[in-house]
């Protein structure tokens, strides 16, 4: 009973400091100071197409290989995931006013769980969050920090000039961490920042990473739509 | 892919008066290009190709994103890139390969025109239209039309089709047959 006593109490410990960390950090907010610019710079400006490796990993130790192709088409996005040998796995498309048509799903890409999840991460990782109330200020460490607060509470944080990039985390209405994506080797196009490398990291029941690398982008014109 | 090595019994089912050497092995270079409707530009691929009869083959990806697959002696092994070097990936199910490497066995054994998955049909002297008999495979590959090489045993190119606007060439060069080839290429990266 002695040894099993002081275990619980490290476990809950772990455990407790573990949430703190996943909660939203405290932010110094700033008045007058408007940070704006740099957090819009994180989403492409304009239309765009880009084609990622991405090497997915999910919780049960599953994963692979696929490219990905996201179209921001202004109106809304289209999307696809094929095998590096060219074989189409899924593609779907979203407009803000018909929402999300899957054009093509196959197994285990064709479960509406998946769709509805990759439309999540796509407008994450590219759009600007819709917000009800946007903050600006600091970190502890001094990180700049955009925080967008959504009608439902959830948030999200936009660290604009994290690891010489930027960086998105994502909370929970109980403001519970859900998501994190890190954008490495950044290079900036107009006003925007392209990161070479993205890693999105999925919390909660199934956790899941990403690992994004860019093989190439195109600024679309009306010419180029798709 | 599995097309590559079809042509030499093409040939044979088309003009069985010509004597047709029996395919030990083959190698070629490919350029892959994937067409998609929402794709601006194809993405483009590069990569080598190597089959040694009965059962061995080499299908390597150099570029844009590297990935090995290797199958011999009854194995498969996948491998893909991480932190720029190729890792053996134990994370992917590789069941499908091994149902590919039976189809390549029957196509080598001459029995290609009598295959189960797809229907047979040559459009044109030097071209083969493979579409899939079952519905629900059609769903996912319209057809696959297979382009022959003047000579004998080779192929120029492969065009699978998954449905309008969609679609993946792998176009082949530097094609030889029959060399030796050591076991090492299909069991090690």
């Amino acid at each position: 009973m002695k040894r099993i006593v002081p275990a619980i109490m490290l476990l809950c410990l772990t455990a407790c400091a573990a949430g703190q960390l996943m909660r939203p950090p405290e932010l110094a907010t700033a008045e007058g100071v408007n940070m704006a610019p740099g957090c819009a710079a994180i989403f492409p400006q304009g239309c765009w197409q880009f084609v990622h490796a991405i090497d997915f990993t999910m919780q049960d130790g599953t994963g692979g290989n696929v490219v990905g192709v996201t179209s921001l088409t202004g109106d809304g996005l289209a999307c696809a995931l094929m095998t590096v040998e060219g074989f189409t796995l899924f593609e779907a498309v979203y407009s803000n006013d018909a929402k999300l048509v899957v054009k093509r799903a196959v197994p285990p890409f064709d479960k509406p769980a998946f769709a509805e999840g990759l439309l999540a991460d796509v407008r994450l990782i590219f759009l600007a969050p819709d917000a009800a109330e946007v903050r600006y200020g600091w970190l502890a460490d001094r990180t700049e920090v955009c925080r967008y607060t959504g009608g439902d509470g959830r948030i999200t944080d936009l660290l604009p000039t994290a690891d010489a990039c930027w960086q998105i985390k994502t909370y929970t209405s109980k403001l519970v961490m859900d998501r994190t994506i890190v954008g490495r080797a950044c290079r900036k196009s107009g006003n925007g920042l392209i990161p070479e490398h993205i890693e999105l990291r999925g919390f909660g029941q199934g956790e899941y990473t990403l690992k994004m690398t860019l093989i190439q982008a195109d600024h679309l014109n009306q010419e180029s739509l798709p | 892919m599995l097309a590559l090595l079809v042509p030499a019994q093409v040939f044979a089912a088309e003009t069985d008066t010509q004597a047709v050497p029996l395919l030990r092995s083959v190698q070629a270079d490919f350029i892959q290009e994937k067409h998609l409707r929402i794709l601006v530009r194809p993405i483009i691929s590069a990569g080598t190709f190597v089959f040694q009869a009965p059962r061995s083959l080499r299908w390597e990806y150099r570029t844009p994103v590297p990935s090995l697959l290797l199958m011999h002696d009854g194995g498969v092994r996948k491998f893909a890139e991480q932190d720029g070097q190729l890792v053996e990936d134990k994370r992917v199910r590789l069941d499908a390969m091994q149902v590919v490497l039976a189809e390549i066995s029957n196509w080598l054994d001459g029995r290609f025109t009598d295959n189960k998955m797809f229907a047979v049909t040559f459009p044109g002297h030097l071209t083969i239209l493979l579409t899939p008999k079952d519905q629900g495979f059609a769903a996912l590959i319209s057809s696959i039309e297979l382009k022959l090489a003047d000579q004998k045993g080779l192929l120029d190119a492969v065009t699978i089709f998954e449905g309008p606007g969609s679609f993946t060439r792998l176009t082949f060069s530097n094609r030889r047959l029959n060399q030796d080839l050591p076991a090492a290429l299909f069991t090690d990266k």
